[in-house]
């Protein structure tokens, strides 16, 4: 119990971190980047539009810091992001929740097949230690793992789109098709989700890979395995419940740190292939000065990084009695 | 004084002792150990021709990276190797001149996050309190909150920002992976030896800080420079590539940001967009194969080490059955093994011979190192990492079956149901994740056809064997104490009733009151079903009361071997009789104990001769000259020249002993 409690506590600060975060950096640059942008838009749009990056900047021109810091707050608890300018006079909340479905199918899932398939691959390479497996990929995955994201989606567009015609280049889905639960339109999204999910694929399986095999090699030593073997079990028996179930539990919690790594690749991947994502209306904000939506979508993945360690604390968990009896 | 029967249970014999031999002279090991792995190699030389290409671009490029001199758009030729880009630049010298930034950023910014991290990570572990408890949750958080996101945030405020900008917003972002785990290294460092001795002496926090606990954390250091490096150089391109970096700039990011805004490859300049990315995968893999092969270097379980000789060939059809003359049912010939190092092999085991007979109970006895552990392993066809010895020679006759040209396969229906193995911690041997009922019905469930409910009855049976409460059969290890732990592994070994019961050291983990009664039990449990042991401890009491006949090994080798009786009321090899005088009879005299000076000699450089002629009372000049034979005195085996009746009187050896 004191360990979920702990858990929760963390979790509270790390979304307040946030938070603070999206209110101070505007005012910490250098000459205010948050007074600068009022100043300049004053007059020249909509006092809705206004409101909006008053909102977003948690400034009402009479309120001290602190108290505006406050007002920000309790906006943000109230879910009260404003109004998107990208998208006005749309609520951030409502754009945002268009988005993350995009997100969640193509990078959401493509993650878990990453870490499952890498898993897989890793533990299997050290079971045949010193096998073809082991001493090809080690090298090969520690040199995709360098590869930057966007520059992999550029390749893949130019090999498979370009050159060869056979998945479409960018966006979600053909804007001819009718959206909605149809064959075609399903069959449509996955055609287009292909090429992004490779990419991603790709270069964030490797690291899966590596750790997995070296917690494995590590785990392989211990002397419940040689145990195993002693008491002559069968080697996949060995392989799964012993060395594999052990050695996951590391690289279970590797899953959630490196979250925030695979988040980042994922925005540049969307980007490239106009994925109509969270990732990509991320960087539209950005580029449209849409701040309301920008510190919306900062702090949604910073939430999204946060369930992700809930998952992989909740697997934990289910996989190893000695953290169940800690908490 | 060297007690033999000190506390010393985890001492495993073998190469590689961990860290604290690597704490001093660490860098240059370091550096030789780099020139062997070839992936470090791969990543230095890349290293250095970026850094050359870095320091040298304006004599390296063949023009001049901005003038728009030449013709927009034109493919790779003996002048432009690498085309022009769609403003009439020659993309090569681009790329050279792109190098210097991105190695600026990836030095820059990693050596900013290792001295975040080392300063963070280590005082928050070395101050502990409530100092650890608020830089511990800083650092936590910085870890989950997404930091590319959180640098597009402030780049899209302050846009274009220039490359000291970038340094330090990459840098004072990108530490805390580095600081949790040095922090949680030097935790574990805290209570070590040298630590406590430093701070007995009065050393100041600073100087045990920097000289005492920052030499051992090289490689993590150097991980944590590289990951950042790594981070920064993939990090610094993305930004540049989305337009959140200066325009202006010569670096590869911005190559990439304008290729891709005049459609590079879709216009037939395909190189302006494909060069700058290899090239920064190329350096990012620079880091990432060092990174790497440090991970190898500092964890030598990582790396592959092999003997040029295999063991024996192995047999298609069954080993044949040699019919034993007696009731033998191990016989031990000849058996050598040795372990593969970065240098000379190392023989662990040297020519052993032993046997055992039905419901025999044999004790195999030595000081730490010298190859008790690597025998039983050897002869239970267990040897692998950590353990990671080959047999080289020898015969392992179980049952007239010779264990070493058996493979593995036919190994498996050997195991377990005619032989099994209780290891020194239990702990350690009981797999933390399972219940002990799921343990038992795995072993259950690999010989034989069991039912669910027979595996559990036999299962509370031997558990009752061993005075467990069966209640205790759905626990997991951790939930029991150690005294039940070792008594539910022994329990498993007993499922099967084999004919033979391999022990190391089941015993010296725990305290005295529950060793004996352990020892009792596991005595009283071999005379009432039958079974045989082979038993390893260094701890002389438990042989003289418990076993049979003794082992006797110094140095890889049989020093003595013979009947415990005789051995304990007459030992005659001076080694054996230095283990007596260093244990406390509970019967006889009160007399004075005597340690043995000297310790076991290093197995990768044995003493010329006889192994203990260093340590050795009665050493003369004929002991350093050839390894002694083992010598027959009245049943009793003795590699000691002492012994050989040709050379000295008998009566002085009644003397001697």
């Amino acid at each position: 119990m004191r360990f979920v409690l702990r858990r929760l506590g963390f979790f509270v600060v790390t979304l307040w971190a946030a938070v603070t975060l999206n209110f101070l950096i505007p005012r910490l640059m250098p000459g205010n980047a948050a007074l600068a942008m009022m100043s300049r838009y004053k007059g020249r749009i909509q006092p809705q539009a206004m409101h909006a990056i008053e909102i977003a900047f948690g400034i009402h021109t009479h309120q001290s810091l602190v108290a505006a810091y406050f007002t920000y707050l309790g906006n943000i608890v109230r879910g009260h992001f404003g109004i998107s300018l990208t998208f006005f006079p749309d609520a951030v909340s409502h754009q945002v929740l268009q988005a993350l479905p995009w997100t969640l199918g193509l990078v959401g899932l493509t993650t878990i097949l990453a870490f499952l398939l890498g898993t897989f691959i890793g533990l299997v390479a050290a079971w045949r230690r010193g096998g073809l497996l082991d001493g090809a990929l080690p090298p090969i995955f520690v040199i995709t793992s360098a590869f930057p994201y966007f520059w992999l989606a550029l390749l893949a567009i130019w090999f498979f789109s370009i050159k060869l015609g056979w998945v479409p280049e960018s966006g979600g889905y053909d804007v001819q098709t009718t959206v909605g639960w149809s064959w075609t339109f399903v069959g449509d999204v996955l055609r287009h989700s292909l090429l992004p999910a490779f990419t991603i694929l790709i270069t964030s399986i490797g690291g899966w890979i590596l750790t997995m095999r070296n917690n494995t090699i590590s785990v392989l030593a211990e002397d419940y395995v040689r145990m195993a073997r002693a008491k002559g079990l069968k080697p996949w028996r060995i392989m799964w419940t012993y060395a594999g179930r052990n050695a996951i539990l590391p690289n279970l919690a590797g899953f959630a740190m490196s979250l925030g790594f695979v988040v980042s690749g994922a925005i540049l991947v969307e980007f490239v292939f106009n994925y109509p994502g969270v990732g990509w209306m991320f960087l539209q904000s950005v580029e449209n000065q849409d701040y309301a939506l920008m510190q919306a979508l900062f702090l949604l993945l910073t939430v999204a990084v946060l369930v992700a360690i809930l998952v992989a604390d909740g697997a934990t968990a289910i996989l190893d009695p000695r953290t169940r009896d800690r908490s | 004084m060297t007690a033999i029967t000190a506390a010393e249970p985890t001492a495993t014999p073998g190469p590689d002792p961990p860290l604290a031999e690597a704490r001093r002279g660490y860098g240059a090991d370091l550096w030789r150990a780099v020139g062997r792995n070839r992936k470090a190699l791969a990543g230095v030389i890349l290293l250095v021709f970026f850094l050359v290409l870095a320091i040298f671009p304006g004599q390296i490029a063949p023009h001049d990276p901005q003038a728009e001199d030449y013709l927009p758009g034109l493919g790779p030729s003996s002048h432009h190797w690498f085309g022009t880009t769609a403003y009439g630049q020659d993309v090569l010298s681009q790329l050279i001149w792109g190098t210097r930034q991105s190695v600026i950023i990836a030095f820059g910014v990693g050596g900013l996050a290792t001295l975040l991290a080392v300063l963070i990570g280590v005082s928050a572990a070395y101050l502990g309190g409530l100092a650890d408890g608020v830089l511990s949750l800083l650092t936590d958080v910085l870890l989950v909150i997404p930091i590319f996101p959180l640098i597009i945030v402030i780049a899209a405020y302050e846009k274009n920002s220039g490359l000291f900008t970038l340094v330090i917003v990459l840098g004072a972002l990108g530490w805390s992976y580095g600081a949790r785990q040095l922090r949680s290294q030097t935790l574990s460092l805290r209570t070590r030896d040298f630590l406590e001795s430093a701070r007995v002496r009065g050393e100041r926090k600073l100087y045990v800080i920097v000289c005492e606990i920052l030499p051992t954390m090289t490689s993590l250091i150097v991980a944590t420079f590289l990951g950042g490096a790594l981070y920064a150089v993939l990090a610094a391109a993305g930004l540049q590539f989305i337009g959140l970096g200066d325009p202006n700039s010569q670096s590869w990011g911005t190559m990439l940001y304008w290729a891709e805004n005049n459609e590079a490859l879709g216009a037939n300049m395909v190189l302006w967009a494909i060069m700058p990315g290899i090239c920064v995968a190329a350096l990012g893999a620079a880091f990432a194969l060092l990174n790497y092969a440090f991970d190898e270097i500092s964890n030598p379980a990582l790396r592959m080490r092999r003997l040029d000789r295999p063991i024996k060939p192995v047999r298609d059809e069954p080993a044949p059955v040699v019919p034993s003359a007696d009731d033998r049912i191990l016989e031990v010939r000849g058996l050598t093994v040795a372990y593969a190092t970065d240098d000379a092999p190392v023989v662990a085991v040297d020519n052993v011979d032993f046997d055992i007979g039905r419901g025999e109970f044999l004790g195999i006895v030595g000081e730490s190192g010298c190859g008790k552990s690597t025998l039983l392993y050897a002869i239970t066809r267990l040897l692998g990492p950590p353990f990671a010895g080959q047999i080289m020679e020898g015969e392992i006759l179980f049952h007239g079956r010779d264990l070493v040209s058996l493979d593995e396969r036919q190994l498996r229906h050997i195991r377990w149901r005619e032989f099994s193995v209780v290891m020194q911690s239990a702990m350690n041997a009981l797999n933390p994740v399972l219940t002990i009922a799921a343990q038992m019905r795995d072993a259950c469930k690999a010989h034989s056809n069991m039912s669910a409910k027979e595996i559990e009855e036999r299962s509370r049976e031997v558990l009752r064997l061993v005075s467990i409460d069966p209640v205790h059969l759905h626990s997991y290890p951790h939930q029991l104490s150690g005294g039940m732990r070792q008594r539910a592994m022994i329990a498993m070994a007993l499922l099967f009733t084999p004919d033979l019961v391999i022990m190391d050291e089941p015993t010296s983990a725990l305290d005295v009151v529950a060793q004996r009664s352990l020892m009792v039990q596991i005595k009283e449990l071999q005379r009432r079903l039958g079974f045989a042991v082979v038993f390893v401890t260094h701890d002389m009491s438990l042989i003289s009361h418990f076993s049979d006949r003794v082992l006797v090994m110094y140095a890889a080798q049989v020093a003595e071997f013979g009947d415990t009786r005789q051995i304990f009321e007459q030992p005659r090899h001076p080694y054996t009789r230095a283990l007596l005088e260093a244990f406390p009879s509970i019967h006889g005299p009160n007399v004075r104990l005597t340690g043995i000076p000297g310790s076991p000699p290093d197995l990768a450089r044995p003493p010329a001769g006889c192994r203990f002629s260093p340590r050795c009372p009665h050493a003369m000049p004929r002991c350093r000259e050839a390894v002694p034979p083992l010598y027959d005195v009245e049943g009793d085996l003795v590699r000691c020249v002492l012994y050989d009746k040709g050379a000295v009187p008998e009566q002085t050896l009644v003397e001697a002993s």
